[in-house]
């Protein structure tokens, strides 16, 4: 009696908390906090839905770290969503390994597959197999407000060496401007800085040895050196007031209200901007600047390499076909087109980036057209755990805890324990 | 006598001095909410420069954007249903083991009864990983039973002990004149045992409901699906998005808290009673 | 047997099933796991010995936890129970106003640690804060306190101190209207001030009342989570970690299910020294 009981009850219970009934409920998550860009995807799954009747395309927005978080968790899930917004690397291998991503290889073959830049496809290939549908591409770099640098007399088109930025950063704190706009809170955000010195410092080459687990790895010399110049900076105090607990959001909506000069991020901060200025419009376009993340003395890296996303979409095991089309619709040239013209993203897609209205970042997409090496960022493409540490040694650093060389070997320690065999 | 010496306390204490000290401390303490409560009233331009103060304009729109959407409402229910099927259950099964603890001696009674009130020395939180892998191995992931069921086994230590001691300290006339009557065991405890349990059933129903009204880390672990969010995720969820815009925030969290505050306000007349109760005694 | 036999076996078996399967069972597994490296999927198969604690103990961040903790736990003893003793000393009193007092008092208490955790946060807050304002009315610049590391975990022990000391507070009013006054009519007839009063009978008869709210306090002090995360996730810097938020990030987020397994044993190794010391001082005492 208790079992039927609590099999009324569970019942009962699940039938109050299922979705809307729809034949086939396809459920999309996403991490997009612009409402327009999210609308953009909100408008093209109603499309999708009346090309095809009795199939519902549900888009769940979950915010950027609370997601990064409950990924873990939220993959275990019997009742997880069909399709995940994705980064890449070594998170999405961990992914794969797991065995909770669907292996695309045979749908994308064929006419889909060429529809997108091959470094897309490779970036979601695993041991030959596609396990994602790329979508946009990122670079990182240096946003400034124009008429901040003009008032500090700071020429923005000089800086090509970490010492001219240095020197930046000093003049602008001399004209009582915050130098640099810096969102600590969600960590990520800091280890830009970290990394991108250590491709500066060593290229391509010290990245793969680090892998390969080639000498020192994370500890040897460009990684130590990028934790010292990172030093260098924090030293010189070029971050706003409180930095450490600010969000990315609320970084984004700081420098958008004009509270400091620069910010080192990815293209896709301006949507972040946008959703959190207090005037929903931010820096406008025309006072907006950017240059590429200044070169070290004595680096082996390329000037033209890039520090960047490459991101996607995942489907998970599991999930309806229907998932898989709707990112076959997704990916269409039209649709892809719009968003680079509308500016909320670079797409992957060929033949697309010529729709791309917005200057800077159709300067970035021809950055990452010419690298020949475009790095994702570390917290993703080291897995979750030695991402994590990244993460947290680069805030160690602005936070003037830890030492540079105590940071890399801290990453290279949990690169090791997270590959001798973990599972 | 001489001086109307007060013998509740021991310590003697100037009136207006007291007042005054008694002021402050329900100031500080108040502040904090009652500035929340205002905030939600106030645009965020207003929020910056003035938090302290009334709004400059009342914003009626920031709570009812939040009470006229379906997303608050859900959040209540999911609480509700949680923790009514987490008091209802651990009701149930505290108050039955109780009762064999109560009155039936059998070898290995008192073992077994130490080892669930060992439940009491630590926090859920130590088992977390664990537990965490278990509700997912036995598919209770994103469901109200894989909040509900945990709950209910970490409540069961205190719920034994509330109820152990209360029936102990029935009269054991009753029981032997039943026992007499031929009554069994199962027909004391439902038609005698339960009626009389009405305070302690009262007092640990609410405990119960109360704690996992606003638990918090074993929904975070447990639930990724936002529909089945109880409160406590749905507003940290909803500071994520607004994260920018406090004046929503402070209105979602006033919200939040209402259901709280509100039966306190109504429950205080049971507190007041039994604590002026406690002060006439003796 | 009257069914003794049948209410054994009908009542006993939920409460033990459920418990055993939720409590006992996965306290076990934590042990077991804690001695693996292991990522959740399939079953545990990297035998590590004790390196989970070893790492733990090195663990800047973790050792960052425990000093939180122990810090949690002296200030509320030394802050927060004088404090709620001296004003359930100033209410316990019937007067005019009293209750409403001990009430507003009490509210803290009644939200939920979340809810007043992100209530603080918004003091807190540099750009939109009580505090921002305040420090500026007064001239200062504003502080951002949740992000400075020296200044964040003394901001969460105020948090600590405002929500609980209400609850503290009537638990000794309850112990104190239950002192025989005719004692204190005794003592003042014998001479004594109101302060020996106060040390040599108020204090020592309130001693189970004391000892009660010890236990709570202690034992509430080693769990802090939901107080924590709204106000500071355990930063900056890992300068407000507790022991459970930092199982929580840096064992169930990153699903070290072995590393967070160890810090769950460490939690329970812990919360046993004080229930054993502490039934000891009691035990020893009455």
């Amino acid at each position: 009696m208790f079992e039927r009981i609590i099999a009324t009850a569970f019942a009962l219970v699940t039938s109050i908390s299922a979705a809307g009934a729809a034949n086939v409920n396809v459920k999309l998550l996403h991490v997009e906090q612009n409402p327009q860009a999210s609308g953009f995807l909100k408008e093209i799954a109603r499309r999708y839905a009346i090309e095809h009747p009795g199939v519902n395309v549900e888009i769940q927005y979950l915010e950027n770290e609370a997601y990064k978080k409950k990924m873990t968790t939220l993959l275990q899930s019997p009742d997880r969503p069909h399709i995940i917004y994705s980064w890449g690397g070594g998170v999405l291998r961990e992914q794969v390994e797991a065995g909770v991503i669907e292996d695309l290889s045979a749908s994308m073959a064929g006419s889909w597959q060429e529809r997108f830049n091959p470094a897309g496809i490779q970036a979601y290939t695993l041991n030959g197999k596609i396990y994602g549908v790329p979508m946009q591409v990122s670079q990182v770099g240096f946003f400034y407000n124009r008429d901040l640098f003009a008032k500090a007399r700071v020429d923005a088109g000089a800086i090509k060496t970490w010492d001219d930025l240095l020197a930046a950063v000093k003049k602008l704190k001399a004209a009582g401007i915050t130098p640099i706009i810096a969102g600590g809170a969600d960590k990520w955000p800091l280890h830009f800085y970290w990394t991108h010195l250590a491709i500066r410092n060593g290229g391509k080459g010290a990245f793969e040895a680090a892998l390969r687990g080639d000498g020192e790895g994370f500890a040897a010399a460009p990684f130590v050196k990028a934790g010292e110049q990172f030093r260098q900076l924090v030293d010189l105090e070029p971050f706003q007031p409180g930095f450490l607990g600010v969000t990315f959001p609320q970084s984004s909506g700081q420098f958008g209200d004009g509270k400091g000069a620069m910010v080192l991020q990815g293209n896709f901060m301006l949507n972040s901007m946008r959703a959190n200025s207090a005037d929903k419009k931010g820096v406008p376009d025309e006072k907006l600047g950017w240059f590429a993340f200044p070169t070290t003395a004595g680096g082996k890296g390329e000037a033209s390499d890039t520090l960047g996303g490459l991101n996607g979409w995942l489907v998970t095991k599991g999930a309806p076909t229907q998932a898989v089309d709707f990112l076959k619709f997704l990916s269409r040239p039209e649709f892809q087109r719009e968003a680079a013209a509308r500016g909320f993203f670079i797409p992957v897609v060929k033949g697309t980036q010529d729709a791309i209205a917005n200057p800077i970042l159709r300067h970035i997409a021809e950055n990452i057209g010419r690298s020949r090496y475009h790095q994702i960022f570390y917290d993703q493409a080291l897995g979750p755990s030695v991402g994590a540490v990244v993460n947290d040694v680069s805030a160690d650093i602005a936070a003037k805890v830890m030492t540079p060389k105590e940071a890399a070997q801290a990453v290279q320690q949990a690169w090791q324990l997270a590959n001798q065999g973990s599972r | 006598m001489t001086d109307p010496v007060r013998y509740d306390t021991p310590v003697t204490i100037a009136p207006l001095l007291r007042i005054a000290i008694l002021l402050l401390v329900a100031g500080l303490v108040l502040i904090p909410l009652v500035a929340t409560v205002l905030g939600g009233f106030k645009s965020l331009g207003d929020l910056r420069v003035n938090p302290f103060g009334l709004p400059e304009s009342w914003e009626w729109d920031n709570y009812w954007s939040i009470l006229s959407g379906p997303r608050y409402w859900h959040l209540l229910l999911n609480s509700l249903i949680i923790s009514v099927l987490t008091a209802v259950l651990t009701l149930a099964a505290a108050s039955m083991a109780a009762f064999v603890f109560a009155h039936v001696r059998f070898f290995g009674s008192r073992l077994l009864l130490q080892y669930l009130l060992l439940g009491l020395l630590f926090p859920a939180a130590t088992a977390i990983l664990p537990l965490f892998i278990k509700i997912r191995d036995l598919g209770l992931l994103d469901t109200y039973w894989g909040v509900v069921l945990p709950q209910v086994a970490f409540g069961l230590g205190m719920s034994i002990l509330l109820f152990h001691n209360f029936f102990r300290q029935l009269p054991g006339e009753l029981f032997d004149a039943a026992l007499v009557d031929g009554c069994g065991y199962i027909r004391f405890f439902r038609y005698v045992t339960l009626p009389l349990s009405r305070p302690i059933i009262a007092v640990v129903g609410v405990i119960v409901f109360v704690h996992s009204w606003n638990s918090y880390l074993l929904p975070l672990v447990v639930l990724n699906r936002d529909s089945l969010y109880p409160w406590p995720l749905g507003m940290m969820a909803y500071q994520g998005e607004y994260s920018t815009d406090w004046q929503l925030v402070l209105a979602f969290v006033t919200l939040t808290i209402l259901p709280a505050v509100c039966m306190f306000i109504v429950a205080q007349k049971y507190l007041v009673a039994g604590l002026t109760a406690g002060a006439v005694k003796g | 047997m009257n069914g003794k036999l049948a209410v054994v076996l009908l009542f006993l078996p939920p409460a033990l099933f459920l418990f055993t399967l939720f409590v006992a069972l996965p306290m076990g597994e934590a042990a077991w796991y804690s001695v693996y490296n292991w990522n959740g999927y399939g079953t545990p198969e990297n035998f590590v010995g004790l390196k989970n604690y070893i790492l733990l103990f090195h663990d800047r961040a973790f050792r960052s936890a425990l000093v939180n903790n122990l810090l949690i736990i002296v200030v509320s003893l030394a802050v927060q129970l004088p404090l709620a003793f001296a004003l359930a000393v100033l209410v316990a009193d019937r007067f005019r106003g009293a209750v409403t007092f001990r009430m507003i008092f009490f509210v803290p208490y009644i939200l939920a640690e979340v809810a007043a955790g992100l209530i603080w946060r918004f003091v807190y807050d540099g750009d939109y804060g009580l505090v921002a304002k305040a420090a500026t009315a007064v001239g200062f610049a504003a502080p951002y306190v949740l992000a400075d590391r020296d200044l964040a975990m003394y901001a969460i022990l105020v948090v600590i101190v405002w929500k609980y000391f209400g609850f503290h507070m009537m638990i000794y009013i309850a112990g104190l209207q239950q002192i025989d006054p005719n004692l204190y009519e005794a003592a003042h007839i014998d001479g004594a001030t109101g302060r020996q009063i106060l040390w040599r009978v108020t204090l020592p008869m309130l001693r189970p009342t004391i000892m009660l709210s010890v236990f709570f306090a202690v034992l509430g002090s080693i769990q802090f989570f939901d107080l924590i995360m709204p106000l500071t996730k355990g930063g900056p810097s890992d300068s407000t970690q507790t022991i459970v938020t930092y199982l929580y990030t840096y064992g169930v987020t990153r699903m070290r299910i072995g590393f967070g397994s160890a810090v769950g044993v460490v939690l329970f190794l812990i919360c046993v020294a004080f229930a054993f010391g502490y039934n000891r001082i009691r035990t020893h005492h009455d």
